[in-house]
């Protein structure tokens, strides 16, 4: 435990520090306050408008750096060699995996608290009331992206950290249509695409079960139950992606 | 040697910049845009999550007030806004703003027909929302023509005040508009209950239409605006007194 | 002692490696029998063997030099030996304590750009599982033995290259090793850096700690090594010690010898 703690400390530090992640931080802010100028167009409507593409600035602000940071960190320790630095030392496959998967946790809900609160008070001062749900919104985005994560990590273990950031845009997009991936299953006349869309349906991540940016802007409550149970659902399938990764990285040799 | 090579660079990039702005600053004068758009069917997107749905109504609806905005002082034809507002709608029905903004946009452009067909669906959408029926009743009595109009338009307060949440002016314009009929002082209490009732939009549309019927002097008109106190909040009333003072001091 | 075998066990997944716990002076601390090592490269997936058959032999207190041409396996051999790579047949006996009494600097090592010089040795010992007291005396106290002292707070990104070397080294006895691998530990030092590096190799000889380290320059070799062995296309074509290649060598330096043995 004490070994995982040091990577995942380690690996906050370093990505934290990174200044590429200073930039995209700033891009998300901008288009945060651009929402706010889309939103002074709208007609009355800025309330919902604000709300409604800030979160969505947020999401792809996340995914993007949840996607590329993720696809590099396990990359780059292999092709700039600092594995062997780790690996001559008592540390083991799964406390490297899992400590560097939770460091980037770490950096990920810093960028992303960051950016929900700077919304947060934007959208109280447009709406003059603060809006509590837009705080739940962004705590779902983070579970969604830590899953998204996971995914890329297990792609990265396997092939380069330009194609898993790829497959882990992909397994985001893929994601948001899961429901329709069901429907599809049930229209298939042959037992081969049922089977196959029924596996597709399982593999990939749910991330749109619960629709919390419509509930944000009014379309549509959403249960704490439901919220609850699409949250152990998104950890649990987290930590099979990362227990595959570590197995997948056991095998690897430098 | 270096000079003449410095020269070139200078009148090339200048000429480049010369080129990148005035090509831009054609950009307005070209095309006229085309009152007739594209706009998709709801039922295209109805495989899309609510969350995906929802911000592209969003998307939509800026779409439609920029297309409002386009045609309203050019060619004044609007005939793909109740597509819009319909796709708006579909995609979120709560959006129910949409339904208002195409019903008084339709009547800019001297279309009351479309508008109260517009606030018909919306009705149907909405049946618990006692703010169709409030507008339908008011548009009905401003712009409808024929005799049955006022009774029409009582008919649709009346509806609106079984609704929930409909406040107590609503009946009592229903009372007035049954029983006294058409007349000057019942259009600026429907007025005056839009304003109260309505976002910016409708509320811009209020002011013009009361600084009409009102007075033009101003101590008639302080007297006539003193008799609306007791029909809005205390907030919306001196923010009325605000517009239709404007330029009287 | 199973726990010696259990730490290793882990750190290394699955290995076919034997580890002792005999820690007798002057005994193995590596044993190496006849280790070969096949990889398959390229898109056809061809086979292509890099160690054919190593054997070696490293005894306690030994500064032992690990000599051959580019491609001989140098560098593979160390990885084997640290778990970094897994061998297709053959056996590697440790006689230490598994990794925690290992030290390994990798050739070029890199390192994490915006860590701070104390900041990635911390990390270092973290992984050794030392408490936070003796992880600072340890810190500073390898900080000195390297005279990296005033470059403590600056990111490793902007340390030169002899500097990263000599970070290198410091990571690598953060643990107070019993026996230190070092692959290449001089390349792209200046002649200063050189004679640093030969002193801290010196200092561990002198307390009894065990040196392993690869290196193309021979003179260093000459100077600092008690045994040597020499590898050519996979396999140990020479070992012992430095005295007897010398007293062997055509020319009576370390050069002609090696020629000679490579070139047989």
């Amino acid at each position: 435990m004490k070994r995982v703690a040091a990577v995942a400390v380690n690996t906050f530090r370093e990505t934290i520090r990174d200044r590429i992640l200073g930039v995209i931080i700033l891009f998300a802010l901008a288009m945060i306050v651009a929402s706010l100028w889309l939103a002074s167009i709208s007609l009355g409507q800025e309330d919902r408008m604000i709300k409604d593409f800030g979160l969505v600035a947020i999401s792809l602000f996340g995914l993007i750096v949840a996607v590329f940071v993720a696809a590099s960190l396990v990359r780059k320790e292999v092709e700039k060699r600092t594995v062997f630095i780790i690996f001559s030392k008592p540390v083991s496959r799964a406390e490297f995996i899992w400590g560097k998967f939770l460091g980037l946790a770490a950096t990920m809900f810093t960028v992303l608290a960051g950016m929900t609160v700077f919304l947060f008070v934007l959208a109280w001062i447009v709406a003059r009331s603060p809006s509590g749900s837009l705080l739940v919104a962004g705590l779902l985005i983070y579970l969604e992206l830590l899953v998204v994560m996971a995914m890329t990590m297990l792609f990265s273990t396997m092939t380069s950290a330009i194609l898993a950031s790829v497959w882990g845009i992909c397994v985001y997009a893929a994601g948001q249509l899961s429901h329709n991936v069901l429907s599809l299953s049930k229209l298939g006349h042959s037992g081969i695409a049922h089977a196959m869309s029924l596996a597709v349906f399982y593999l990939v991540p749910n991330l749109s079960a619960v629709d919390i940016r419509a509930a944000v802007v009014g379309e549509g409550a959403v249960s704490w139950t439901s919220l609850a149970a699409w949250s152990v659902y998104l950890l649990a399938y987290l930590v099979v992606a990362l227990v595959v990764a570590t197995l997948i990285f056991r095998r690897k040799e430098f | 040697m270096r000079l003449l090579r410095r020269v070139v660079v200078v009148v090339l990039v200048a000429l480049c910049v010369g080129v990148v702005i005035g090509y831009q600053s054609d950009r307005p004068a070209a095309a006229t845009p085309d009152p007739v758009v594209f706009v998709p069917s709801p039922g295209f997107y109805k495989n899309f999550s609510p969350a995906v749905r929802a911000t592209l109504a969003d998307v939509y609806w800026l779409y439609t007030i920029q297309y409002y905005g386009e045609h309203l002082n050019s060619d004044h034809r609007l005939d793909s806004l109740p597509a819009m507002v319909r796709l708006v709608t579909a995609l979120s029905p709560h959006f129910t703003e949409a339904y208002f903004f195409g019903a008084f946009a339709m009547i800019d452009v001297g279309r009351p027909d479309v508008a109260y067909a517009l606030l018909q669906e919306g009705f149907k959408a909405n049946p618990d929302d006692w703010r169709f029926p409030f507008y339908l009743g008011f548009f009905a009595y401003t712009y409808a023509k024929g005799q049955q109009k006022d009774q029409v338009a009582a008919q649709w307060y009346a509806d609106a005040a079984r609704l929930p949440g409909a406040p107590p002016f609503v009946s009592r314009l229903a009372a007035e508009l049954a029983t006294k009929g058409s007349s000057k002082q019942t259009a600026i209490d429907l007025w005056t209950q839009v304003f109260g009732q309505g976002d910016k939009y409708a509320q811009q549309k209020a002011v013009t239409a009361l600084d009409q019927l009102l007075p033009k002097d101003k101590v008639a008109r302080e007297k006539a605006v003193a008799a609306l106190k007791g029909s809005v909040s205390p907030a919306m009333f001196d923010q009325l007194v605000a517009e239709l003072f404007q330029g009287y001091r | 002692m199973p726990a010696a075998v259990s730490v290793v066990g882990r750190a290394f997944g699955e290995r076919n490696v034997t580890i002792t716990d005999d820690r007798h002076p002057g005994v193995r601390v590596l044993e190496v029998r006849d280790l070969h090592k096949t990889v398959a490269v390229g898109f056809r997936r061809r086979k292509v063997d890099i160690l054919n058959g190593v054997d070696l032999e490293v005894d306690e207190g030994d500064v032992f030099g690990l000599l051959g041409p580019n491609g001989a396996g140098k560098t593979t051999t160390l990885k084997v030996v640290l778990g970094l790579m897994r061998p297709t047949s053959g056996s590697v006996t440790l006689g230490v304590h598994g990794l925690a009494e290992l030290g390994y600097l990798p050739e070029n090592p890199y390192f994490y750009d915006y860590l701070t010089g104390s900041e990635f040795l911390r990390f270092c010992a973290r992984l050794f599982s030392l408490d936070a007291g003796q992880r600072d005396q340890r810190v500073t106290a390898i900080l000195a033995d390297v005279g990296l002292e005033r470059a403590a707070a600056v990111q490793l990104r902007k340390y030169s290259k002899g500097m990263l070397q000599r970070i290198g080294i410091a990571q690598a006895l953060i643990n107070e090793p019993r026996f230190v691998l070092l692959d290449e530990p001089m390349t792209g030092l200046d002649p200063i850096g050189r004679v640093e590096v030969r002193e801290i190799i010196q200092r561990l000889h002198e307390r009894g700690t065990t040196v392993l380290f690869n290196s193309h320059i021979l003179a260093d070799v000459a100077a600092l090594c008690t045994r040597i062995a020499i590898m050519r296309a996979g396999r140990v074509v020479w070992q012992g010690a430095v005295d007897e290649a010398l007293s062997k060598s055509p020319g009576g330096d370390l050069e002609s010898f090696f020629m000679d043995v490579v070139k047989s």
